[in-house]
């Protein structure tokens, strides 16, 4: 393994582990359950989400809205609607986005 | 005994990081694959994985690997890319509550990945299971152990190996969004909409007019800003 490598993942990796690790040791009990703090944490996961969705999704985005992409989004919305399944409703969206991308 | 209690083992957390663990590792096998394109070797690329263990920081490092850019300016902008991480702890312990335990935090913190935090949050906001350490445990352990698995696979299958099936890798090219979008209708709310709004509109206005890494981190706290605004009871 090359040093270079070797050192970017020991400096990246570590950081990336403190990031994830030290905030779960924060005090929070000292938080009002009406305060800005645990509105603005509350939402933090819905904001989360929706940022890394449309952040993974907009590389596929070429000057519009790609069919695949669109039959791929129905897919995951229809099949979480009919069976509340992440994991249906995942593998579903990726088989409607590569079956749209084969037959268009 | 009471079938219907949340459960809080290990063996549920492996079932909770089902979803994940099947779309990381077609994820984790492009990762590979474009790693040993990129020039790197096996070793090098599940050596990224095994200690980075991001996935989109990793293929940004192989961005910035083959364009030559130096190592510190190389680590300061994966670095920057993951600082979102620091949300994922406090907003899991708080949606958990007082009874929220973290001696062995040090250890499963380590796999509190975007989609493991959003499985987690999902899983709980369902109700079917309640957290526990070593739920944490099985969730983390089988998210990593598929992004392992993924990517030496990958890496052993060598950097031509999706070319002559651009179906199959357009279609795991869309796990990732298909994932995320999952994993959004399981823990949405009536009352999270504008937060969710919000954040996705901030996160494609900074990314046309900056960077990806900037929109991420842009919309997050946007998205978080807007939920000051969400009245008490509401949240999800």
């Amino acid at each position: 393994m090359r040093l270079e490598i070797l050192s970017l993942a020991l400096i990246v990796g570590p950081c990336t582990w403190a990031f994830r690790f030290f905030p779960t040791k924060a005090d929070l009990s000292g938080i009002k359950p009406d305060g800005i703090l645990a509105r603005f944490l509350a939402s933090t996961g819905p904001a989360a989400i929706a940022t890394l969705f449309v952040a993974s999704a907009l590389p596929m985005l070429k000057g519009g809205v790609p069919l695949p992409l669109v039959i791929g989004t129905l897919a995951v919305l229809a099949v979480y609607g009919a069976s509340r399944s992440v994991v249906a409703a995942t593998l579903a969206g990726s088989v409607g986005y590569g079956l749209a991308v084969w037959l268009l | 005994m009471n079938t219907d209690a949340p459960k809080t083992s290990f063996t549920a957390g492996v079932v909770t990081a089902l979803p994940i663990a099947l779309g990381y590792f077609p994820i984790a096998f492009s990762f590979g694959v474009a790693a040993t394109r990129a020039g790197l070797s096996g070793l090098e690329a599940f050596g990224l994985s095994l200690i980075i263990y991001a996935g989109a920081a990793q293929f940004l490092a192989l961005a910035l690997i083959t364009g030559g850019a130096p190592l510190l300016v190389s680590a300061f902008t994966l670095v920057a890319m993951n600082i979102r991480h620091v949300l994922y702890g406090p907003a899991l312990i708080k949606r958990v509550g007082p009874e929220a335990r973290t001696k062995y935090a040090w250890a499963w913190a380590f796999g509190l990945t975007d989609e493991v935090f959003g499985a987690a949050l999902g899983a709980l906001a369902r109700g079917k299971v309640a957290f526990s350490e070593a739920f944490m445990f099985g969730l983390g352990l089988t998210a990593y152990a598929s992004w392992l698995s993924g990517t030496a696979l990958g890496a052993f299958a060598g950097g031509a190996a999706l070319q002559e099936y651009p179906v199959i890798d357009a279609a795991l090219g869309f796990m990732l969004p298909a994932l995320f979008l999952a994993l959004l209708l399981s823990i949405l709310s009536k009352a999270q909409l504008p937060v969710i709004a919000i954040a996705m509109a901030v996160t494609v206005a900074v990314t046309f007019a900056w960077s990806g890494t900037a929109g991420i981190l842009s919309g997050m706290v946007a998205g978080a800003l807007t939920g000051l605004l969400v009245r008490r009871g509401d949240a999800a």
